[in-house]
């Protein structure tokens, strides 16, 4: 991801990220841009949502939340390095929840899992990339923060 | 609500069982709370069946309830499941506790139930109920608890040895339980240098995989003279979900705290008057966490708690003196009525491992996810307050 720019590599990233991931995660249209999650936001009393959701929950006035491409930014608000991995998942990975700048905490696979590296509080940047395997082998793409500082 | 009494209680041992199935565990616990209570199965008048995995793992989505006692000779009556994470048997109870205390039935069954060693995926953590797309990131519940053992730990200096006292204190509880999957003395060092799970929490940190089954047969205050003259009274009987807090903090749970101020209220006392409790020690740090939501201790003090020697044996509040989740095991819908079956046992004072002159105890189950990105409470929490009905 890192090595190969090309619009087509974005268009099979999109191809590779999980159908249930899929209508959260808005990916660059430039190979230079960044990607964004995809949340909404009540129309009437202001409320952010992560995932989006169908009614608002506060108010009941919106029932279709508008579509709203959240901060890619976030802080780290805990985490944990996981040994014993779910099937189709490559241990060891850490996995926690980033506070994001629309005041939600979310759950997020980290990219950095060295435990010297990691620190509760640090500066976080979103970044589509591979999150498992399927049963044939096949590499499955989500959301994942990384640490700014690398 | 007019005051409601457990006369009978039952289980099986808690274990490994790969050759039973669930009608034969429930039938078992179902058919020793009968004899216990020395009641003619003829005047149970309705049941409730508690449990969580059943339709996943054994294509018995229902009728689980109606199969034990169909086998029991009991039929006709009223008889439902119920599905509620790792609290289904705690929910179960409660039913039976409304059912009877509303004034519609005198006497009630409530059975919990549950098989894990047939699942897939052996020697990975077990997933969580309906978590789809948690489930497509990687969660699993050891993850949730490493996430929560991170941040108290960062909080309030909780340590990985504090955690471990949890263990090394359940098993040691477990010890004389002739039902606990696990009961071999284990120390610190051992807790500490078992596999890493989630880091923090190595493999003696978490419960483990069970099956089993337990029940109650619960009745009025009208008949209760008919079966016994030594019943459990149930001061309270609490339920709560998981509140919707933005940003919550992880170092607590609020179904936790709600239930158990709900079961304090209705029950008129507070954690001073409990003599000792049976709390869902899922993992180790779970516990720490009961111990300030429950206002055992402060919040922030529950590593100390243990450390200090609190929650032991003679302590100030002996905390699962059967040995806890931890070493008796978590078939998840079993395992709020065997809480309440060991409480049962002690507050009758004939438990193995016996806290003296016990009056009052309190036991606590609680699990269960909501499938959303942000982060949520534990979907349930049950509390029960039982007290010497004599
Ligand atoms: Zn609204």
């Amino acid at each position: 991801m890192t090595t190969d720019n090309s619009a087509s590599r974005v268009d099979t990233i999109g191809n590779l990220i999980d159908p249930k991931l899929k209508p959260f995660i808005k990916l660059p249209e430039s190979p230079s841009g960044k990607p964004h999650l995809i949340g909404s936001k009540c129309s009437s009393c202001g409320e952010y949502f992560f995932p989006k959701r169908a009614v608002c929950p506060n108010c009941l006035k919106d029932e279709k939340p508008e579509d709203m491409l959240l901060g890619n930014k976030g802080k780290l608000y805990t985490y944990c390095i996981v040994k014993a991995a779910p099937l189709g998942f490559d241990a060891p990975y850490a996995i926690g929840y980033v506070d994001i700048p629309e005041g939600l905490r979310i759950f997020s696979p980290l990219t950095e899992c060295d435990k010297g590296k990691i620190k509760i509080g640090m500066d976080l940047e979103l970044i589509v990339d591979k999150i498992r395997e399927d049963e044939t082998g096949q590499a499955v793409y989500g959301y994942k923060f990384k640490p700014v500082s690398l | 609500m007019r005051t409601v009494y457990i006369i009978g209680v039952g289980m099986t041992k808690f274990g490994r069982f790969p050759e039973s199935n669930v009608i034969e565990l429930g039938r078992t616990a179902a058919l020793n709370a009968l004899r216990d209570a020395g009641i003619n199965k003829k005047d149970i008048q309705v049941a409730y069946a508690g449990h969580a995995r059943t339709g996943q793992l054994y294509n018995r989505e229902c009728g689980v309830g109606q199969s034990i006692l169909w086998e029991l000779g009991i039929s006709g009556i009223p008889i439902s499941s119920v599905g509620n994470f790792c609290s289904s048997g705690s929910t179960a109870l409660r039913e039976a506790w409304m059912a009877v205390g509303t004034g519609m039935y005198d006497v009630a069954f409530a059975i919990g139930v549950e098989k894990l060693t047939g699942r897939a995926g052996k020697g990975r953590p077990l997933t969580s109920d309906g978590v789809e797309l948690l489930t497509v990131m990687g969660f699993s519940p050891p993850i949730y608890f490493g996430n929560v053992a991170t941040r108290h730990m960062a909080d309030y200096g909780t340590t990985p040895e504090q955690c471990a006292m949890v263990a090394v204190k359940n098993r040691k509880n477990a010890g004389p339980n002739p039902r606990c999957q696990y009961k071999d003395p284990i120390t610190i060092e051992e807790v500490l240098n078992s596999p890493v799970i989630v880091e923090p929490l190595t493999l003696l940190n978490c419960c483990p995989t069970t099956d089993g089954s337990a029940a109650a047969i619960l009745c009025s205050k009208e008949v209760v003279s008919r079966y016994t003259s030594k019943p459990i009274e149930i001061a309270a009987s609490a339920l709560r979900s998981g509140p919707y807090k933005k940003c919550k903090d992880i170092t607590t749970f609020g179904s936790d705290r709600m239930s158990a101020l709900d079961a304090y209220e209705t029950a008129g006392i507070g954690p001073e008057d409990i003599d000792f409790a049976e709390v869902h020690d899922c993992f180790t740090i779970a516990e720490i966490i009961h111990y300030e939501d429950f206002g055992f201790c402060k919040k922030g003090e529950g590593g100390r708690f243990v450390e200090e020697g609190m929650a032991d044996m003679g302590g100030k509040l002996p905390v699962s003196p059967s040995g806890g989740l931890m070493s008796r095991g978590h078939p998840i819908g079993a395992t709020g009525l065997a809480q309440v079956a060991e409480a049962v046992w002690q507050l009758r004072g004939v438990a193995e491992n016996q806290v003296e002159g016990a009056k009052v105890a309190f036991t606590h189950c609680a699990g269960g996810f909501q499938d959303t990105i942000e982060l949520g409470d534990v979907q349930s929490s049950a509390v029960t307050i039982l007290k010497r009905g004599w």
